[in-house]
């Protein structure tokens, strides 16, 4: 307690000094916080956005994610009905829901182009996709009424654009059937829609699974997507699908996702540099100041090696003081984060949209836990480090040099 | 002769407790079980004993390249409670001689034997253990620790030896008491006088009953009036406590006070 109180008390010999390599310290571990909690708030998103879109886990035939399909819907879940029910009453599962992909010409009589469909269950899929699926115009699909009820679309923003599509429009889609024949169906435009890819928004086309498996003449689903309680049921759930149903294939969430895992990796690169960056200028910051307290304490550090102060008792105030510094800059940092964070949920700062996307997203920094823990412990570490390296050479010198030092 | 109570009283817990650092070498408590044991057996000392030994000690400094010799063939006896004045000129070797005798330094040759103990074999630690038991040092420009106080500064001596709290305050109390300080306690060094503060540095060398005190040229930084206070106190203290002083100074009035004058001319003794 003494040798910590020498130490406090040595910290506050220069407080300048002190104070400056204390706002370094701070500033560092500030942006470590920032940053890593700008990144995990990235990754969540992403993590929400990717499994909102193909679900927690996606079911198909066993071929049907390694092979492509000699005729449409050839690798298709006939049974999906029964293995949706089975599948829900597990209670981690929230719903699972079937999906048809298909493609084909989407025409207004003039122009076609392009598509790339997928038929939705709509009771369901509207509600989960939530914020991540942007309507610009009309309204999300809905269950069809009936056997005459009319069949409806909803067209990606740029297919709109190119189509001079808007809600009502009657266009008609052509598809190959199951059987390699080519069928069609006059389509009313219901809704207007981004994802936020201005490539898949080029292409993208809801209908309800029914309208997709009328064109293609099916009964089948493509998948099922299975959205689970939360992310962390992801492997149990699809371990025990997988015991149950050996001849079919399911994928996580991450397995699909590859933007998530590209941007993952890349974030991981830059966040990390920059960490060790600032773990690199706390050092130096850190190690600066304590070499100049060394040389200024020589006389001091002499006598008190006189007295019968062992040199390892020395470096352990040196480092104490390291310690003091480093806590003292780690904790300011931690502040600065905190209300950093905060300010950006209450100010509503947006990012630019990033690289192959058509809208922004919120400027949000995550707080957390283990993230504030690593970055107070490595700054703490590296300044307790650092003030003890430094402290070595004040020990090295004989005592009589060091009491006639000047 | 036999060490101070207290001092076998550290030594005991030191072992007992195995504290790193403390324990003082096995040589060492050898030593002091032997000096005990003579002392229990002849009673109260009759016989003055060496404090301090130097036999044939020499020592060289390396000056570009070349060896400067700063003590030749020294050999001394400084007798337990004498108080010794070391003068001569600048570079006779005054200095030099104090840091042996202080365990600052190692001689290139020689035997030095402080408090019966033979210090040439022992390593830095046992050294460093060696001065925090048995020497008191007070430095010329007194070399207090400028962020404790007076009373930490007298206290940090007792803190090393792991004396208990309680009896570290009676002691430093006492102590400042004698050397007038007492209402002192709190300030810190900068806010004395030189003098009060070489008053202090001596309150710090004297409050673990050190067997051997150095002081090198304590009274250089002093006016006339706080020099002679200080050579008194001094004096006064090594007195009572029984403490080998050997002090390197050129001013006469400090010699003027020793019990002995050691006098040094190129590194030889005359």
């Amino acid at each position: 307690m003494k040798w910590l109180l020498l130490a406090f008390k040595n910290v506050g010999r220069n407080r300048r000094r002190a104070l400056i390599t204390i706002v370094i310290t701070a500033v560092g571990t500030a942006a470590i916080l920032i940053g890593g909690g700008f990144a995990l708030y990235t990754y969540q998103s992403l993590r929400e956005s990717a499994a909102r879109d193909t679900g927690h886990l996606v079911l198909a035939h066993k071929d049907y994610f390694d092979r492509e399909e000699d005729t449409p819907m050839a690798l298709g879940l006939p049974d999906y009905q029964a293995l949706k029910k089975e599948l829900e009453r597990d209670e981690r599962v929230r719903v699972a829901l079937p999906r048809l992909q298909f493609s084909g010409l989407i025409s207004n009589g003039d122009k076609s182009s392009v598509f790339i469909g997928t038929g939705v269950d709509a009771r369901g899929e509207f509600q989960v996709k939530g914020p991540f699926l942007k309507i610009l115009d009309g309204q999300v699909l809905v269950p069809p009424e009936g056997p005459g009820a009319p069949l409806e679309v909803m067209l990606g923003a740029q297919l709109a654009k190119q189509l001079n599509a808007t809600p009502g429009t009657v266009l008609t889609l052509l598809s190959t059937t199951t059987q390699g024949s080519l069928n069609a169906l006059d389509v009313t435009v219901r809704g207007i829609f981004s994802l936020g890819v201005p490539e898949i928004d080029k292409r993208a086309v809801y209908v309800t699974i029914e309208t997709a498996q009328k064109l293609l003449l099916t009964d089948r689903a493509s998948e099922l997507a299975i959205y689970l309680d939360g992310t962390e049921s992801t492997d149990p759930v699809r371990d025990e699908i997988l015991a149950k149903h050996p001849d079919r294939a399911v994928r996580t969430w991450e397995d699909q996702a590859y933007y998530y895992v590209a941007v993952r990796a890349l974030y991981n690169r830059i966040f990390g540099l920059l960490g060790a960056i600032m773990v690199v200028i706390v050092l130096f910051a850190v190690s600066n100041t304590m070499a100049m307290a060394v040389v200024e304490r020589t006389r001091e550090i002499g006598t008190l090696r006189a007295l019968g102060t062992l040199p390892a008792q020395i470096t352990r105030v040196f480092a104490m003081e390291g310690w003091v510094i480093g806590s003292a800059g780690a904790l300011l940092g931690v502040l600065v984060a905190v209300g950093v964070a905060g300010l950006s949920l209450v100010a509503g700062f947006e990012m630019p949209p990033p690289p192959g996307r058509s809208v922004g997203y919120p400027l949000n920094i995550n707080i957390d836990g283990s993230l504030y823990t690593v970055a107070v412990v490595t700054v703490v570490i590296a300044s307790t480090i650092a003030a003890w390296l430094m402290s070595r050479q004040a020990v090295r010198k004989s005592i009589v040099e060091a009491l006639t030092h000047v | 002769m036999s060490p101070p109570s207290r001092l076998k009283g550290e030594y005991r817990r030191a072992e007992h407790e195995g504290e790193p650092g403390t324990s003082p070498p096995s040589r060492l408590k050898g030593e002091y079980r032997r000096a005990e044991h003579e002392g229990a057996a002849s009673g109260a000392p009759t016989m003055r004993t060496a404090a301090v030994t130097i036999s044939g000690v020499s020592k060289a400094y390396v000056m570009g390249g070349n060896p400067v010799p700063a003590l030749r063939d020294v050999n001394l006896v400084i007798d337990a409670g004498d108080f010794v004045a070391l003068t001569g000129p600048s570079g006779s070797g005054k200095s030099t001689l104090l840091n042996l005798c202080g365990l600052l330094d190692r001689a290139d040759s020689g035997k030095i034997t402080l408090d019966s103990v033979d210090v040439s074999g022992l390593d830095s630690e046992q050294l460093t253990v060696l001065r925090r038991e048995r020497l008191g040092f007070v430095f010329q420009n007194f070399n207090l620790v400028p962020v404790m106080s007076v009373f930490e500064n007298v206290e940090f001596p007792l803190f090393l030896q792991g004396m208990p709290e309680a009896e570290r305050k009676d002691r430093v109390n006492r102590t400042l008491a004698r050397v007038g300080l007492d209402a002192f306690a709190k300030r810190r060094p900068d806010e004395l006088s030189g003098g009060q503060r070489q008053r202090v540095a001596i309150a710090r060398a004297l409050v673990k009953s050190a067997r051997v005190v150095i002081a090198d040229e304590p009274t250089a930084n002093l006016d006339s009036v706080n020099a002679a206070q200080v050579v008194d106190l001094m004096r006064a203290l090594a007195r009572d406590e029984g403490t080998t002083c050997i002090i390197a100074t050129h001013d006469p009035r400090v010699s003027d006070h020793c019990d002995r004058v050691v006098r040094l001319v190129d590194g030889v003794l005359q």
